[in-house]
């Protein structure tokens, strides 16, 4: 099951699937570790939102989340 | 002959700690290169490393070496070899976290493309381990192909072992680059071939991957839409065979990562909560994080003022005495009045608020050193977006209560031009400590004594309120009108709290300080002069006797009569001066203008001294202090600049029933008018346009007369109201 990552509640871990949009913003998302495969947990929620990625924390805007498709992980990583 | 010194670029994300490794390599020995046609300055510092000279340059911190602008591009070129003001680095030193190592070799595995040596420094290995994050140095060392050492920049660990490692690398073979797919090579290939050879193989690899990037619209500018024409086909290849891009870079390289990791990198099999993940809970909260956000900005600001004041009287102390000593020594005339009222008192009355400065200074550089800048960004992001800017605006614009200087230089980290446009036009209004000499004399002089005493800060705090509040609202319409567009992407990262480190918020300190110093002693010095000049000549009454002349013999005059007669004798030499000051340059030219000054409870000095304040903010306690003649008369020696606008105010009969509404209209002006030629000429220089500056200008004074109108005619009101 897919879903944005905007519609992911606090607290929640998922595995990107696919990050849509501008290559110039996907690929810098990639740079900061957020690419297909990458785990994350929803740290706050909304926008802007707060995901820890791997062991840093990144801010992105809840318009931005939903370009970017998770597959939601049951518990932790 | 000795060898020329070695070349080291220092590189690495954001927050890994660069600037901390880069200090404590290169000490005290540093200088600040600048680049023609950018907005870039790099720091170089000069070590001697067992004899040998090595040069650290310590390269803006970055995610990756894909370019999206020229400034960004001052790097890769240099790191190319291709600045011609710069010979190519001997060795990179790439600094990397060892908390977040996957995130942080991203920008290793491009270095390695470069073709100089990389030396890899692991850094906060100590609270990697915290986090049960261990890293095999040995075996990282291996599986990259790179010299490794561990290191804690902040508390000077494995540096010896950095050194030696640097020196050994120097001159080294390049190390073998991490592969990416064979369709992206043979891609890059034949740009490179179609280009001729006229940029490195890097170049040609970034041209293809990076979609919309600065090597792709330098490129294609140049060499023309043919070139253009097979980008695009390469392109389309790339993703017929299964690499679509920019996926397939980042793929490759973590692919590459992942695999190095691996093996160097053992890491608990949960994640344990972290002091930082403690610490958001409550700093990025949005009713507490917000409330705390608060809190910090008024214990800053009120610290400022309180504690501020300790050093603040022991300079003016300092500067009375140089300016009695010289009087003491030389005959009156112009060129000691020019000595003791223009220099000594200008740039006295400058210097002293050097301490509020390097206390603003330190708040600004602890709070960036501990991480909590950017919670700040990330709480105000959604403020921010309300006005079409985003959190990283945020920065610049805190910056700005600094200094509107850096403030507009620090814009470059965002990528989106309107976004920083919009950005640099609103910086100027933040409340910079330029404005500060204006509050702290004003509000010093009306609402601290006799006051609670929690007015003052009370009253600053809502000074610096005003740029808060305004230069979102003048961003917000500058974005619906002049700089319309669509939304830019945000994202940013929020580093790791650490305990910041006192030197560097000490060197942060002083170069702020030495920066507002020179100018102090340069561009103010001579605006003070000059408002000297116009403030003393012609210097005769209509009779044309010379008005110092008669000063002095009114002195003499009161040294040996009779106290009754000192008391007339000096309310004579007190209309002298008054007769001198409005016959002067300044004063006819501000008295000229006085019906535009009367509607903001302004009287001509006032005016005055706005005027001559043009050249830079703080230029007004100078002047002012010259209008009222401060340290003129003996018994007011020991009295302050602010008791000496205090009872003129109380004498007459407007600004003396209206001092506070007068004191706030002319801060309010202060805190809206672009009052300051450094901050006009960065801007020209970040927007490369003098339209721009131009329009800061004038849009900022129209500003700041319509509400010190304001100001003062409803607080005319309330006195009225209240009386």
């Amino acid at each position: 099951m897919l879903l944005p990552l905007d519609m992911m509640r606090a607290g929640e871990h998922a595995e990107v699937a696919e990050v849509a949009g501008d290559p110039a913003w996907v690929g810098r998302l990639a740079e900061l570790g957020l690419r297909e495969g990458a785990r994350l947990c929803v740290v706050q929620p909304g926008t802007p939102c707060l995901l820890q990625v791997a062991n840093g924390r990144l801010c992105l805007r809840g318009s931005e989340c939903s370009q970017i498709l998770v597959r939601p992980l049951c518990g932790a990583e | 002959m000795t060898p020329l010194p070695l070349t080291v670029a220092l590189v690495g994300n954001p927050n890994a700690g660069k600037s901390t490794l880069f200090n404590a390599l290169s000490g005290l020995r540093q200088h600040v290169g600048n680049y023609p046609g950018v907005t870039v300055e790099l720091k170089k510092g000069l070590a001697t490393i067992d004899g040998r000279a090595v040069e650290f340059i310590d390269l803006p911190g970055t995610y990756s070496l894909a370019a999206r602008s020229p400034d960004e591009m001052v790097a890769v070129d240099l790191l190319l070899g291709r600045r011609p003001e710069e010979k190519r680095p001997d060795a990179i030193l790439a600094i990397v976290d060892a908390s977040n190592l996957e995130r942080h070799l991203y920008l290793t595995t491009q270095l390695m493309e470069l073709g100089v040596p990389v030396v890899l420094a692991v850094n906060m290995v100590d609270v990697a381990a915290k986090q049960g994050i261990g890293v095999d140095i040995e075996k990282l060392s291996q599986s990259t192909g790179l010299p490794v050492v561990a290191i804690q920049a902040n508390a000077g660990i494995g540096l010896d072992k950095l050194k030696a490692a640097i020196l050994a690398a120097a001159g080294t073979p390049p190390p073998s680059r991490p592969p990416l797919p064979e369709a992206i090579e043979r891609e890059t290939e034949s740009l490179a071939n179609e280009l001729n050879g006229s940029v490195p193989t890097f170049l040609a690899r970034r041209l293809l991957l990076d979609i919309g990037g600065y090597a792709e619209s330098w490129l294609t500018t140049k060499h023309g839409p043919a070139l253009a024409a097979k980008l695009e086909a390469a392109r389309l290849r790339l993703i017929g065979s299964g690499h679509p891009i920019p996926a397939a870079e980042a793929k490759a390289r973590y692919a590459w990562i992942r695999q190095v990791a691996s093996v160097a990198v053992r890491k608990p099999s949960q994640r344990p909560v972290t002091r930082t993940d403690r610490l958001d809970k409550v700093l990025t909260h949005k009713v507490w994080g917000t409330l705390v956000f608060l809190a910090i900005m008024f214990v800053v600001f009120q610290a400022i003022f309180v504690f501020a004041s300790i050093p603040m009287d022991a300079i003016k102390e300092g500067f009375k005495k140089i300016g009695d000593g010289i009087e003491s020594v030389m005959t009156p005339g112009p060129l000691r009045a020019l000595l003791v009222d223009g220099v000594v008192a200008g740039v006295g009355g400058v210097v002293v608020f050097l301490p509020q400065i390097l206390f603003l200074f330190a708040f600004i550089a602890i709070l960036e050193d501990c991480g909590y800048m950017a919670r700040a960004a990330f709480l105000m992001d959604k403020i921010m977006s309300r006005c079409g800017l985003s959190g990283k605006s945020f920065i610049p614009l805190l910056s700005s209560v600094a200094c509107a200087i850096p403030g507009v230089m620090a814009t470059r980290v965002i990528e989106n031009r309107r976004d920083r446009l919009a950005t640099i036009l609103v910086a100027p209004l933040m409340s910079c400590s330029a404005r500060l000499p204006v509050y702290g004399l004003l509000i010093g002089a009306f609402l601290t004594k006799d006051r609670p005493f929690w007015l003052p800060g009370l009253a600053l705090f809502g000074m610096y309120l005003i740029g808060f509040v305004v230069a979102p609202l003048v961003a917000l319409l500058l974005k619906r009108t002049l700089l319309k567009g669509e939304t830019p992407v945000f994202v940013m990262e929020l580093p790791q709290y650490k305990r910041p480190a006192i030197r560097a918020i000490v060197r942060r300190m002083l170069e702020a300080g030495w920066a507002f110093l020179r100018r102090a002693g340069t561009l103010i010095l001579a605006s003070m002069i000059l408002i000297w000049a116009l403030l003393y000549f012609p210097n005769t009454d209509a009779s044309g006797a010379k008005y110092d002349a008669k000063l002095a013999e009114i002195a003499e005059q009161a040294e040996t009569a009779e106290d009754d007669a000192k008391e007339s004798l000096e309310k004579q030499a007190n209309e002298l001066r008054g007769e001198w000051k409005r016959n002067s340059l300044l004063g006819q030219f501000g008295r000229s203008l006085e019906p535009v000054f009367r509607p903001l409870g302004w009287d001509w000095k006032i005016g005055v001294a706005a005027l001559a304040s043009f050249p830079a903010r703080e230029v007004i306690v100078g002047t002012l202090g010259i209008l009222y003649d401060q340290g003129d008369v003996d018994e007011e020696k020991e009295e302050q600049l602010q008791d000496e606008i205090k009872a003129r105010w109380t004498e007459e009969p407007e600004r003396g029933r209206y001092a506070v509404p007068t004191a706030f209209s002319v801060m309010v002006f202060f805190a809206l008018c672009c009052q300051c030629v450094s901050t006009l000429a960065v801007i020209r220089r970040e927007t490369k346009s003098w339209a721009w500056p131009a329009f800061t200008f004038a849009y900022m004074t129209a500003l700041a007369y319509i509400a010190a109108l304001v100001v003062f005619q409803v607080g005319r009101l309330l006195v009225d109201g209240g009386a």
